[in-house]
């Protein structure tokens, strides 16, 4: 009896489904490209993260490589014993924290800003001026920064000498160098970073604009008021987004940034993943490193989306 | 309808592009794990087959040194990426030997390019992939050993023994000293050969001729001296370089300290140092841990402190050309480097840029300067081994036609055409019979000194004729005035200590640690040498304590312990 109950609607289900896929097959067909390659090239290379927990030969099979002793954990007690991950753990997070704190603020003051330009024309030329160099790779800014930053022949220093200055070791004294990589990273995103904001910013009604002018607001009241929160969910969105890169590094800037003599607060995971792992051979460790790296960042990302939930935001997902 | 029907057809089509995408991206992936795996499981019942019956497969396998079927092999050669230079795959040399091994082995050869400067990492990834060359060129012996212990190496062993009749060249050309020069002692296992150094000069020290007589100074030939040149330089700023005074750097150093200022940190070793303790000490090829260096560096970071050095040394990374452009423009009084530096690259080496920059007196001599505590200028040298090691990765599956190559490319006639070429082109036959090198361009141009990039077997001149070859030494550099090429090579050969051969077997602790390492002891040279005086010693015991803590010490101890298992309570070598 129950079972013909349940059935009935079971049918018509499938049949509106049916029905459904009919209309739109060509949609999903679409869809099976950007899912075949988040297949390939996400999914299945998760299976040589066992790697991480195996000992690696080159010659071997992913499942027949033997398994790394102290129960496969081998290498992530390598890992937390050696001072060089540790360092370079700590130097992550330290200048993933500070490119947060001066680098996700710029944008947003950026285009508030640009938003209160009246200037049409001078407003498009400011615009594309910052966004240029969004689209110069890592390593020619850091040979710009070479170039105009080196002690002695850099143009900067030398500008500071013949105005009777000292030489300033931006690139070769471990403070100088935290403060020149973060300022060269804001100087590189904060233009582009703005887009996503001035669109929000564009998305708000003028007519609280209107409203806020017949009661007398000011024009830092209306940014406060009504510009701020207008974007304040584009602005969690881009946090929990970030936050969940607080472990991650991208590769380039940090490697060209880098040199011998400020490597004690240069060296990050992926450079570090770099060297012992690829140039040292050593891809179990670094596999682990990675599988740890990606690990902390998808509770960092959990964590923030919760987060913002509870705040009342409504998170990404 | 025409235009849902379009829609379909080009849906369709971008899943069929991602389809083959796909495919290849699993071609290349795939291999990394499961190819090699076939392919040494393949090698390796082969192997056991070899041992068994070598002897008869070669014989039946070649008729007059010809494979009845023609075998493809592919070989590694360096890309230095030269100005000018040509497709270091596809040039005339290239050409040479492709028609050669064709014509005497009926094996097709393949050159497979690998980036100069970054040919450890290269190699590695070629390795990890499964698409590595055939045969395989390296100075990184550690490298080669990481790879053994994962099962990714052939051993050479029954190679070489079994077709000795077939490789003649070879053993005449290398010698046992080159071939054993690896073997294990315990279970006589040759994961690589070793190419052979013609000349085993290593590094000189250069020095503005041009300056010391303006300044009417002799040439330094104690480490005072050359001190005292040094400030001699930088206070004559003005009158040696003009309205470019601020760009005059006494003495260039790179971020490769070790390297380059070796002939300084090696006069400060004890020159009656025991064999034992130079092995022991040994293992950085810079000299990192052998007692002395760090003097030597105190002296550097004097120097550094004084403004007597380049002061942005460390800023710039291998393979960077800033530091030989400053050279060519004359702003650099002194510098070490090996020993025939100055000289090399035909038309672009740095003397004869001096000359078109700066003037025709303009040139760098070697010099003897830095003394150590017996009077002596004692100077670590090679042996004929210790250069490039040659290895066959276990994808290799043509092991004799590639054993056959290096042959081929061992015969004295062709290390000599190799390494100079066609008479009139890039070489002239002078009046006493020397054979002159001459800079050339186009597609004769050698995009290696003398070729070395083919000559995988040899690194230096080596002519079908040992007179001739000490006869042409001197004019082997294009451009260069014979007698200054020959003054350095005496210099580099004065008090010269040969490296010997210490093989105690693998040395555990050194694999899987050989790039780390190399890494830190930069660090720990470059922040030396640019520390406040007073802080000298703390950051150099600090850095140096991390050094040995990352595997620095375990290396030591460990070579310390075999080499009492060898060679029991002696120091000396026997």
């Amino acid at each position: 009896m129950a079972k013909a109950k349940t059935s009935k609607p079971a049918v018509k289900k499938k049949e509106v489904t049916r029905s459904y896929l009919k209309r739109y097959w060509q949609l999903y067909f679409l869809l099976a490209l950007p899912l075949l390659y988040l297949l390939i090239f996400k999914y299945i290379p998760m299976v040589y993260i066992q790697i991480a927990f195996k000992k690696y030969s080159i010659v071997q099979n992913v499942w027949e490589m033997p398994w790394a002793k102290n129960h496969g954990f081998e290498y992530f007690i390598k890992a937390f014993g050696n001072n060089d991950f540790r360092r370079a753990l700590r130097n992550t997070i330290g200048l993933n924290l500070l490119d947060l704190l001066i680098g996700f603020p710029a944008p947003i003051i950026f285009a508030l800003i640009l938003n209160e330009l009246c200037f049409k024309r001078f407003k498009k030329v400011v615009q594309t001026v910052a966004y240029m160099p969004h689209f110069l790779s890592w390593v020619i800014i850091a040979s710009l920064a070479l170039q105009l930053f080196a002690p002695g022949e850099g143009l900067v220093n030398m500008v500071v000498e013949r105005m009777g200055g000292t030489s300033i070791p931006f690139l070769n004294d471990p403070a100088h160098w935290i403060g020149t990589y973060i300022g060269m990273g804001v100087w590189q995103n904060f233009g582009w970073g703005s887009i996503v904001y001035l669109a929000a910013i564009a998305g708000i009604n003028s007519e609280l604009y209107e409203a806020a002018s017949v009661d007398g607001a000011g024009r830092f009241r209306k940014m406060w008021h009504i510009t701020l929160p207008g974007i304040k969910p584009t602005i969690v969105v881009l946090l929990i987004m970030n936050l969940g890169n607080i472990l991650g590094s991208n590769f380039d800037r940090p490697f060209a940034f880098q040199n011998n003599l400020v490597m004690n607060v240069a060296d990050v995971i992926s450079t570090y993943v770099y060297r012992t792992g690829i140039k040292g051979l050593q891809f179990s460790l670094t596999t682990a490193v990675g599988l740890f790296q990606s690990v902390v960042g998808v509770i960092f990302l959990l964590g923030a989306n919760w987060l913002s939930r509870k705040l009342g935001e409504r998170g990404i997902w | 309808m025409k235009k849902k029907l379009m829609a379909i057809l080009l849906a369709g089509a971008m899943v069929a592009l991602t389809a083959c995408g796909g495919g290849k991206a699993d071609d290349s992936s795939a291999p990394s794990t499961d190819a090699p795996a076939n392919d040494s499981q393949e090698a390796d019942t082969s192997n056991d087959a070899e041992d068994a019956a070598e002897g008869e497969a070669a014989t039946s396998e070649l008729v007059d040194g010809k494979f009845a079927e023609t075998r493809h092999i592919t070989v590694e050669v360096y890309d230095r990426g030269n100005d000018g230079g040509t497709d270091p795959t596809n040039n005339m040399y290239t050409e040479y030997i492709k028609k050669g091994m064709l014509e005497d082995h009926n094996v097709e050869v393949e050159f497979v390019k690998v980036p100069r400067w970054t040919e450890v990492e290269e190699v590695n990834n070629l390795l990890a992939a499964g698409t590595a060359p055939d045969i395989c060129v390296t100075y990184s012996y550690p490298t080669i050993l990481t790879y053994a212990d994962m099962g990714g190496v052939l051993d050479l062993s029954g190679y070489v023994e079994d077709y000795k009749a077939e490789l003649t060249n070879l053993w005449d050309w290398l010698g046992e000293t080159n071939i054993y020069w690896d073997k294990d002692p315990v279970d006589g296992t040759i994961w690589a050969i070793e190419g052979k150094l013609a000349v085993n000069n290593r590094i000189n020290t250069f020095v503005r001729k041009d300056w010391l007589d303006k300044l009417e100074l002799k040439a330094p030939t104690t480490t005072e001296e050359f001190e005292a040149m040094l400030v001699a330089f930088e206070e004559n700023k003005d009158t040696l370089l003009g309205a470019d005074a601020d760009k005059l750097i006494p003495y260039s150093v790179s971020y490769d300290v070790g390297w380059r200022a070796a002939t300084l940190i090696e006069s400060f070793i004890d020159p009656d140092i025991t064999d034992k303790e130079l092995y022991v000490n040994g293992y950085d090829d810079r000299k990192l841990t052998q007692n002395g260096t760090k003097e030597a560096v105190r002296l550097l970071n004097k120097w550094y402190n004084q403004g007597l050095l380049w002061d942005n040394f460390a800023l710039y990374g291998s393979g960077d050309t800033t530091e030989d452009d400053m050279m060519k423009a004359g702003y650099v009084g002194a510098f070490t480097h090996n020993w025939d530096y100055p000289f090399r690259n035909g038309d672009d080496s740095i003397n004869v840029n001096l000359q078109r920059n700066v003037g025709e007196d303009a040139c760098y001599i070697a010099i003897d300067p830095f003394d150590d505590a017996k009077g002596t200028h004692t100077k670590y040298v090679s042996s004929t081994a210790g250069d490039r090691k040659i290895f066959f990765p276990i994808t290799n599956d043509e092991p004799l036609a590639c054993m056959l190559y290096l042959d081929w490319i061992s015969d004295p006639e062709h290390i000599q055409y190799l390494q100079i070429g066609d008479e009139g082109v890039t070489h002239n036959v002078l009046d006493s019979g020397a054979i002159q090198t001459v800079a050339a361009t186009g597609d004769p141009i050698m995009n290696s000194g003398m070729n070395i990039d083919y000559t995988i077997t040899c690194n230096g001149l080596h002519l079908a004729s040992e007179e001739l070859t000490k006869l042409s030494q001197a004019y082997n550099y294009g451009g260069i005035d014979p007698d200054i090429v020959a003054e350095a090579d005496k210099i580099a050969q004065t008090d010269a200590v040969p490296a010997k051969n210490v093989n105690v077997g693998a040395i555990e602790a050194e694999a899987n640690i050989g790039d780390t390492l190399s890494a830190k002891r930069d660090q720990v040279y470059d922040n030396a040498v640019i520390a406040a005086e007073a802080e000298f010693d703390s950051t150099w015991d600090s850095l140096l304590a991390d050094y040995m803590n990352s595997g620095g010490q375990a290396i030591m101890d460990e070579r310390a312990e075999k080499w009492q298992a060898t060679f029991g309570d002696t120091d000396m070598l026997p």
